[in-house]
């Protein structure tokens, strides 16, 4: 069954390098990538905010700004304002002579080892030559804004992948080939996984070629496509229910529009929500891929916290599976 | 090859039927004309014993498999030319065939000969989506056949072709049922009815009125049609009669004692006034 979906995909292919529309949704990955590394500093750049309070110790802030981003500010209460935002930000506060690393609590354990280590060092009076190494490897923090540019960036190119199922199905649909197919010993099923494969090579191409131009290539891929993959059931299965409703791909386009709505949604609201609100999002799979994948690209995802990420998104797509099924059969008759 | 006994269809489900209680039995090697007019439920037989559309009831056998537990196998030894063309336009005719064959797990025919047969050999490279209609037709004609189908389903295979065009495909159509073939045709062209098939089914309405050779069928009606012409209020109307159902013959005497006749003759009944005799429609 599997060569037989292979030679519907391999014509798909073949047909969507010959269309405009469809070529250009297939360079869309590269685009992005390349558009990220414009936007945003290197991943290598990447360095942590401390906060501390004007006239205490310029002396340490001073060792501090070769490590990483100093703000100073004029009073505590300015100060917890700054760290109370949503960013990965500490103060280091003095307190009967000692420092501290001040927190929100919702900052990434690397970002925090590493503040701490940070201060370490400098009670340590470790330089800069003794711990290059060790600094080095502990500071796995990535700029946010790209992180968060390429984790949507991935989400974004499996909604494409959808997309590109459905501009394959109306294609069979207005030259009315889906009958003759209909009527070689192709299965139903085998015809259907034929016209998915699009959607995820394109996923699939579309993810890697992205972590690897925008320099996250370090990353567990494994536990990356694991999450991608699966949230790109969901972008299948409305690609091809877009196909199934939709004479033309003018009209399929504009209404694939809709699934953007909660991948932006699910990645606003993970971000700017605070954490008791977080929960109006859990229907959503991309919220999940999205906490997946920030994990993975922050190299701090362990295997369970993946799979339940990703039985999540699983459930939920055999959910929409169940709901979308009967028509997407009846519409390839 | 093929037998369908007491099939009904309701798109519905319902009691409204567009098949009610067809019966037939196509045997090997033979061309059987399936004939109607328009809505007379070809399609929908012809779509239920190729597995596209559900079998409701009654029980179809096609190539000696059951179609109510249809096995994607039996595909490799069937063909089908559709009425509507479908082929993938931004491939070009040669592509569309190369692709095609490569979903049979049967031995294939050569796309490029395949494309000489059909006129097509100097178009192989240009992408479908540029033929004309009859190009189309031709490309999706020349596709049934990429299987070696020894049973082959033609959905008005000449309609909207040039003549010259049309006696080939005509040709082609012979020539594969010499080599054992089965064919069963779905047409409202009373000719090429008369000219290929061995036998012949009327269906109106759904349900079949008659099946026989064109054959037996002038037998019974031939002769037995008189041609009039004749003056109606100053113009010349031409008429034909059934010498044997009993209408007709009333009307032709009342014609003939009424007015003034010009010709009158006897002539061999085409099968398309058979037709008309037999079902009381027109076949368009
Ligand atoms: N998909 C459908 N849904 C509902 N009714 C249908 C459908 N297809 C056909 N019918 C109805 O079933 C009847 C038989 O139609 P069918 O298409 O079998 O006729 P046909 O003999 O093939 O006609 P034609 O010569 O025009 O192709 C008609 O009354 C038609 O309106
Ligand atoms: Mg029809």
């Amino acid at each position: 069954m599997l060569k037989k979906s292979w030679i519907i995909f391999m014509r798909d292919f073949k047909v969507n390098l010959r269309d405009f529309l469809a070529l250009y949704l297939l360079l869309i990955p590269l685009i992005f990538a390349l558009g990220i590394n414009l936007l945003a500093p290197s991943i290598n750049d990447t360095t942590i905010n401390l906060g501390m309070i004007a006239g205490e110790n310029s002396d340490q802030a001073a060792y501090f700004s070769q490590y990483a981003k100093v703000e100073v500010f004029s009073n505590q209460e300015d100060l917890d304002a700054r760290i109370m935002r949503r960013d990965d930000f500490f103060g280091i506060v003095a307190e009967g002579g000692e420092y501290y690393v001040l927190k929100q609590g919702n900052e990434n354990e690397g970002v925090v080892d590493y503040a701490k280590v940070l201060l370490t060092f400098y009670e340590q009076d470790v330089q800069l030559e003794e711990t290059n190494a060790e600094i080095f490897d502990l500071g796995r923090t990535v700029p946010p804004m790209k992180k968060l540019l390429v984790n949507g960036g991935i989400l974004f190119i499996s909604v494409l992948g959808g997309m590109m199922i459905t501009f394959n199905i109306v294609e069979e649909k207005v030259d009315r080939t889906i009958r003759a197919i209909l009527l070689t010993p192709i299965s139903r099923r085998g015809f259907i996984v034929g016209k998915s494969m699009m959607g995820v090579f394109l996923t699939l191409y579309g993810t890697i070629a992205m972590i690897l131009i925008t320099g996250f290539g370090n990353v567990n891929l494994l536990q990356l496509l694991t999450v991608v993959l699966l949230a790109s059931i969901i972008s299948i299965l409305v690609g091809f229910i877009q196909g199934v409703r939709n004479d033309d791909v003018i009209n399929a386009a504009a209404n694939l529009k809709l699934l953007f709505l909660p991948l932006v949604g699910a990645i606003a609201g993970a971000e700017l929500l605070s954490d008791k609100w977080q929960i109006l999002l859990y229907w959503i799979p991309f919220y999940w891929a999205y906490k997946g994948n920030d994990a993975v690209l922050t190299q701090t995802a362990t295997w369970p916290q993946i799979g339940l990420y990703a039985g999540i998104i699983l459930a939920i797509s055999v959910a929409v599976y169940f709901l979308l099924a009967p028509e997407i059969k009846e519409g390839l008759e | 090859m093929i037998k369908v006994s007491n099939l009904y269809h309701s798109y519905s489900k319902d009691e409204h039927y567009a098949v009610k209680d067809v019966s037939f039995e196509v045997k090997e090697g033979e061309i059987f004309g399936f004939l109607g007019p328009s809505g007379a439920g070809k399609s929908t037989t012809q779509n239920i014993m190729t597995g596209l559309l559900q079998l409701q009831k009654g029980t179809v056998t096609v190539a000696g498999y059951d179609v109510k537990t249809i096995s994607n196998k039996m595909f490799n030894q069937i063909g089908m030319s559709f009425e509507e063309s479908n082929v993938y336009s931004k491939l070009s005719a040669k592509e569309n065939l190369e692709f095609y064959r490569k979903l049979f797990d049967v031995e294939t025919r050569e796309p490029m000969e395949l494309l000489r047969m059909v006129g097509l050999h100097d178009k192989a490279d240009i992408r479908a989506g540029e033929f004309s209609k009859g190009m189309k037709h031709r490309l999706t004609f020349a596709r049934s056949m990429i299987n070696n189908p020894t049973l082959w389903f033609l959905d008005e295979p000449t309609t909207g072709l040039d003549p010259a065009i049309a006696s080939e495909i005509k040709g082609i159509i012979r020539e594969q049922n010499k080599k054992g073939v089965t064919i069963f045709l779905t047409t409202h062209n009373m000719y090429i009815a008369d000219e290929l098939c061995d036998r012949v089914a009327f269906i109106v309405d759904g349900e079949i009125l008659l099946i026989d050779s064109p054959r037996n069928l002038k037998l019974q009606y031939g002769d037995k049609l008189v041609e009039v012409e004749y003056i109606k209020d100053g113009e010349i109307v031409k008429e034909s009669f059934s010498t044997i159902q009993k209408d007709d013959l009333a009307k032709l005497q009342e014609v003939i004692g009424t007015y003034e006749i010009q010709t009158m003759h006897t002539k061999e009944a085409t099968l398309e006034e058979i037709f008309i005799k037999v079902t009381g429609r027109e076949l368009v």
